[in-house]
């Protein structure tokens, strides 16, 4: 690890965390340098955030140390702690208040500016801060901050945490900073990062852009599944290195039963490629097909996909012009968030299949309750949702049963394309399995399905995946090409590189 | 009780008379010398979300109409609020503003117009208070003696019962003083019967949808009941209630709507027949404070207080009092400035107050 | 610069315009109608109803500041009415004790509502009861007298200036001054803003909470002893329009009803304002039956208006 452990600033020896059963952390150790920036970089979900909550003090660990300037400080260890030795955090989300303004944010982060004339120094301390970051700025310290637009936020946001009014700024987190930030003004924060740092401030750096991490940072962290997976200088390193290192041997699982290659069933979707984007790959969905939405979370595919169920409910077509989705039959939406727009809770197993097929069961605006309830046994059946019977009260159900319920929900529409929205997050295995292999064989018997999954793994059951980056698809990936570096590879991808690549 | 009698009979005669009241019986500010053609006299209104109310309201307007026609007085306003007192108050501070030379008020509550009222006395305005009263010491006091009616109605069932047995209180407005003087007179009335027990009360503000409701709550939990004591308005939900749930009818104290009256009469033609009175406010009593007002502005001498004969209506003269109501109205006559000129007399004087006049329905 | 500076955070400010021009234009329909509004007697007459309404609303808008809403302030206002025109008048020590537990309450009910994570609208709710039960227990029919002082108080006649205005500019300057100048004052709107930020700044968000509730509950029971010191008696159900009347004021201020986003010198005007709807209706001679629908119209309008100026900037 680091060569120099009795000089680190800061130092976290076998962190761990856990949300539940969910375990982020696993023994994490770090060891932060003054005056030295350290990268760490990680898949989604790897704890890159978690780790940096905990040294922010803004989260507790379960297990651990944390020694600041060569002190035991785990017990304690807050975000007034943090703050009053010189530990400041760019959290990923902003940290500011909207309905202030950017120097009443300043105010909320700095306790000594407070009695006589606070304002004008709160003023004066966030326009200095601006300055020396971003010149020309051009923000307004009586600004409210809402009212500005995010990347000025980000601006704000950063400055704050690199000013200073009773004690002197010792380590920066800055997890994701360049993310809303324009070229000129990333191009600002890096180059202000490596005074700072001549200034003997130290630096912990999160970015997707690997040449950023790589051009800046002297030491690089790779995250991987709550684990350090390695850590090196940034000299010497590479990209495709770091992607590898980010990356995990490719799932064990063989792909289900055959799977229905041709691409010769009936166009369900389609969207073309939006040339003006830079995007050169168009998305074509046809009968009996499993397509995989994959990238970074967050990049468009969610909305991609409520376009093209949108589509389904309007005619086929959502909106005219470049990118519009055409959608041909109907369509069912599965979403991975059951408790916000999933489930209705208070309701039945069977209810809760069956309600996406009310209008047509219903007859004369009757619903006749035997075939209902008939339907509903029929898919609990073939799902095998675990549960006495189909009365039995949704919530009563396992998180992966519930999931199942809405499966079967869209499975019972019949509908020709179903979408789903990461439906599996935080399901167990075995239930998983069992899904993956009625995919298959709804596939199979004609049904075509269009599949966002966070989960890489799980890409090999489809036929074939589109990668997305910034809302734009930037690869097109056949099952017999599939490969997770590839995948990470394209989930990184700039418009830059797509033009650089050429069609 | 000797005034009941003589009102009783009064109304019979007027009613079968059927002559005019107000024909020619006004002379323009006559009392007290001072003309009051060049003033206005405004109402502050509580509530006015019931039948008793609106029937109040039309009274106001027929007396300060016919006022204003004949040049009486200058000009009139009506201004409700929806039973709140604050609101109430802020009304009256606009009025106070507005140069009325009289405000005449119907209070949401018996104190927290005082503070308002004193402010127009202390701007010479004249102030009237009438129904739910305001105890503001500046203010007039057109009244009736709610105690009584209490009290009347308590002997009244305690004759009938024999001074024994169950009986259910309906009450009206929670917090007004209508509502503090007729249950204060019924408790005392009921002091001198000790086996007569008060199961059970409820409010059903003097509405008969509301009574309905509230009694038809309680009704499950009470023992059988023998009579009801009720503060008008509420006699017909009442009997509604106890209908519904199945209850022999007890004896209901009624009021003066005309569904009440209509429910008397068809009880009473009913094998078994049905006894009962009806005893009320009624509310042509805003007509007789506006007279009080206009007698004020001319410069007449009122006492602070004026009484005001409770409406009684007994069994004979049950059909007389139908023929003059309409249909969902409530019966009541419309006084004249030259009655309420004899009322002030009778008040000043310690003598019986003049006959009521002949109801009048208007719909 | 310095000047120019001020003028555009001022400008800046939630729409204070916005009320401001509609309490004037009111004001002078009002003085068109009726002229003689337009003297020391006739303001502190027409605007005297406004002071309990002020204190209301300012209530409202500490706790609005913390993204809450305060469903039990008139009742309240009720309380603090029942007390100062019984117990303050008899045993003043008594009653101060009482009005200062009831401020401790509503701080506890601040606590209450931050720990349990509970929904502020249903446990207002629930205290707007409990404060109209108390307020009958302890004045079960309307009576009682105010105490002497604070009816002279209300009735006192300061120079230059009627009293509703000057309680009305007092009120807000100390309201604005602390909540808007103040340093702590940022922490407090900060935690109706992004309570997240805020604590990662290191506050705890149960004192911030504590002490906004703790604010509403002070600016309650001044509002209740102006209420008593208009009336000059005590009444049990006097001050439930207030709950509405102390929102609307707020919302037509320019405050939100989420996001922290509040302005005392904009409830102060919002108080009058819904005061004077009424008013206005009285003074044209329009029915007043039409008041109700009036103040909720208002709201409306001021909802869509500010829609509206978001839709043309965004």
């Amino acid at each position: 690890m680091n060569p120099q452990p009795a000089e680190a600033f800061a130092r976290l020896e076998g962190v761990a965390k856990s949300f539940g059963a969910v375990r982020a952390l696993a023994g994490v150790d770090l060891a932060v340098p003054p005056g030295r920036m350290l990268g760490l970089v990680g898949h989604n979900g790897a704890g890159k955030s978690t780790l940096m909550q905990i040294l922010a003090g803004a989260l507790a660990p379960d297990r651990g140390s944390i020694r600041i300037a060569g002190r035991d400080e785990t017990r304690g260890w807050d975000v007034r702690r943090a703050h009053g030795l010189g530990v400041r955090c760019v959290f990923q989300e902003l940290s500011l208040c909207p309905n202030l303004t950017v120097a009443e944010n300043a105010r909320i982060m700095h306790p000594a500016l407070s009695g006589w004339g606070w304002r004008r120094r709160a003023r004066a301390l966030m326009r200095a801060a601006l300055d020396a970051l971003f010149p020309g700025h051009g923000i307004d310290p009586d600004r409210q901050v809402g009212s500005l637009p995010v990347g000025q936020r980000q601006m704000v946001e950063t400055a704050r945490a690199f000013s200073e009014t009773d004690t002197a700024v010792r380590l920066v987190i800055l997890d994701e900073p360049t993310s809303s930030l324009d070229a000129a003004a990333a191009a600002n924060l890096l180059a202000y990062t490596e005074r700072a740092r001549a200034r003997g401030i130290a630096c912990v750096f999160i970015s997707h852009r690997l040449h950023e991490i790589l051009g800046h940072a002297d030491e690089v962290v790779v995250l991987r599944d709550g684990q350090v997976a390695s850590a090196s200088p940034a000299a010497g390193l590479s990209e495709a290195a770091l992607v590898e290192r980010m990356g995990e041997v490719r799932g064990e699982e063989e792909p289900g039963a055959t799977a229905a290659t041709s691409r010769s069933g009936a166009r369900r979707l389609s969207r073309p490629a939006r040339a003006s984007l830079g995007e050169r790959f168009g998305i074509d969905v046809r009968a009996g097909e499993v397509v995989g939405l994959s990238g970074l979370a967050g990049h468009g595919q969610r909305e991609f996909l409520l376009a093209a169920f949108a589509a389904a409910g309007h005619g086929g077509r959502a909106a005219h012009g470049e990118g519009a989705v055409a959608v041909h039959g109907s369509a069912a939406h599965v979403s991975g968030d059951r408790q916000n727009d999933g489930i209705f809770p208070l309701w039945s197993i069977g209810r809760n299949t069956t309600i996406g097929l009310i209008r047509r069961l219903a007859r004369a605006g009757i619903l006749p309750l035997r075939a209902e309830a008939a339907l509903a046994a029929r898919w609990r059946e073939a799902l095998s949702i675990r549960a006495p019977d189909i009365e039995t009260p949704i919530l009563s159900l396992s998180g992966g049963n519930q999931q199942k319920v809405l499966v079967a929900r869209a499975f019972a529409t019949e509908a020709d394309l179903i979408l789903f929205d990461d439906p599996l997050r935080g399901v167990d295995v075995g239930t998983k399995r069992e899904l993956y292999h009625h995919v298959r064989a709804a596939a199979a018997a004609g049904r075509a399905f269009l599949w966002y999954t966070t989960e890489n793994a799980e890409l090999v059951h489809c036929d074939r995946v589109y990668v997305f980056a910034r809302g734009v698809v930037t690869d097109q990936i056949p099952r017999a090409e599939l490969t997770e570096e590839r995948v990470i590879r394209a989930s990184f991808a700039t418009p830059a590189d797509l033009s650089r690549h050429g069609g | 009780m000797k005034p009941i009698s003589y009102i009783g009979r009064a109304a019979t005669v007027a009613v079968l008379a059927l002559a005019c009241g107000l024909s020619g019986a006004a002379t323009p500010a006559r009392a007290g010398g001072r003309s009051t053609a060049q003033d206005g006299i405004a109402l502050s209104n509580s509530y006015a979300g019931n039948g008793w109310r609106q029937q109040m309201l039309k009274m106001w307007n027929g007396a300060a109409g016919y006022a204003t026609h004949h040049h009486i007085i200058a000009r009139t306003k009506v201004v409700n609020s929806n039973n709140s007192a604050t609101q109430q108050a802020s009304q009256i501070a606009d009025l106070t503003l507005q140069g009325w030379k009289a405000i005449v008020i119907d209070a949401a509550s018996p104190t927290a117009l005082n503070g308002v009222i004193a402010q127009a006395c202390a701007a010479h305005i004249v102030v009237v208070v009438f129904d739910s009263l305001a105890t503001a010491p500046c203010a007039y006091k057109v009244a009736y003696n709610y105690v009584s009616m209490g009290e009347m109605e308590a002997n009244y069932v305690a004759k009938r019962l024999g001074g024994k047995g169950n009986v259910l209180e309906v009450r009206g407005i929670a917090g007004t003083s209508v509502d503090h003087d007729i249950h204060e007179g019924i408790v005392k009335g009921f002091a001198k019967y000790p086996a007569i027990k008060l199961v059970g009360s409820v409010h059903g503000n003097w509405t008969q949808s509301i009574a309905q409701k509230e009694v038809a709550g309680l009704l499950p939990s009470l023992p059988p009941v023998q009579a009801v004591v009720t503060q008008g308005g509420d006699g017909y939900g009442t009997y509604a209630a106890f209908k519904a749930a199945g209850r022999p009818t007890p004896l209901i104290i009624m009021g003066n709507r005309q569904d009440e009256l209509a429910l008397w009469q068809k009880l009473a033609s009913a094998p078994g027949g049905y006894q009962t009175f009806s005893l009320s406010s009624a509310p042509g009593v805003s007509s007789i404070a506006f007279w009080v007002a206009q007698q004020i502005l001319a410069g007449a001498k009122v006492p602070h207080t004026v009484n005001v004969p409770l409406l009684v209506i007994r069994q004979n003269e049950l059909a007389a009092w139908l023929k003059a109501v309409p249909a969902g109205g409530v019966s009541t006559p419309l006084y004249s400035q030259k009655w309420t000129e004899e009322l002030i007399a009778a008040n000043l004087s310690g003598k019986a107050p003049p006959a009521s006049p002949i109801p009048t329905g208007m719909p | 610069m310095a000047a120019e500076a001020r003028a555009r955070r001022l400008a800046l400010r939630p729409g204070l315009a916005l009320p401001a021009l509609a309490f004037l234009l009111m004001l002078g329909a009002i003085i068109a109608a009726e002229p003689r509004v337009a003297s020391y007697f006739g303001l502190t007459v027409l605007l005297g109803f406004a002071m309990p309404a002020i204190f209301a609303a300012l209530a409202q808008m500490a706790v609005i500041a913390a993204g809450d809403i305060d469903l039990g302030i008139g009742p309240f206002l009720s309380l603090v009415n029942c007390i100062a025109a019984t117990w303050l008048t008899d045993r003043p020590a008594a009653g101060l004790a009482a009005l200062a537990g009831l401020v401790a309450l509503y701080a506890a009910m601040g606590a209450l509502i931050h720990a349990r994570a509970l929904p502020a609208i249903v446990v207002t709710l629930g205290a707007s009861f409990v404060w109209l039960g108390l307020a009958i227990l302890v004045l079960p029919t309307p009576g009682g007298a105010a105490p002497a002082w604070l009816a002279a108080v209300a009735a006192w006649r300061p120079p230059l200036l009627p009293l509703p205005l000057l309680v009305g500019l007092l009120a807000g300057a100390a309201a604005e001054w602390l909540l808007m100048r103040g340093a702590y004052g940022v922490v407090l709107r900060g935690i109706g803003g992004n309570p997240r930020a805020v604590a990662r700044g290191g506050w705890s968000l149960l004192r911030a909470r504590m002490s906004l509730y703790a604010a509403a509950g002070l600016a309650g029971v001044l509002g209740g002893l102006a209420l008593t010191g208009l009336d000059t008696s005590g009444d049990a159900t006097v001050g439930g329009q207030y709950t509405l009347v102390s929102i609307a004021a707020v919302i037509v201020g320019g405050g939100e009803f989420t996001g922290g986003v509040v302005s005392p010198a904009g409830a102060v005007l919002g108080a009058f304002i819904m005061l004077l709807t009424g008013s206005l209706l009285s003074f044209l001679d329009v029915s007043t039956d039409w008041q109700l629908s009036a103040q909720g119209g208002i709201l409306i309008l001021v909802l869509a208006a500010r829609a509206l100026r978001r839709r043309g900037r965004a």
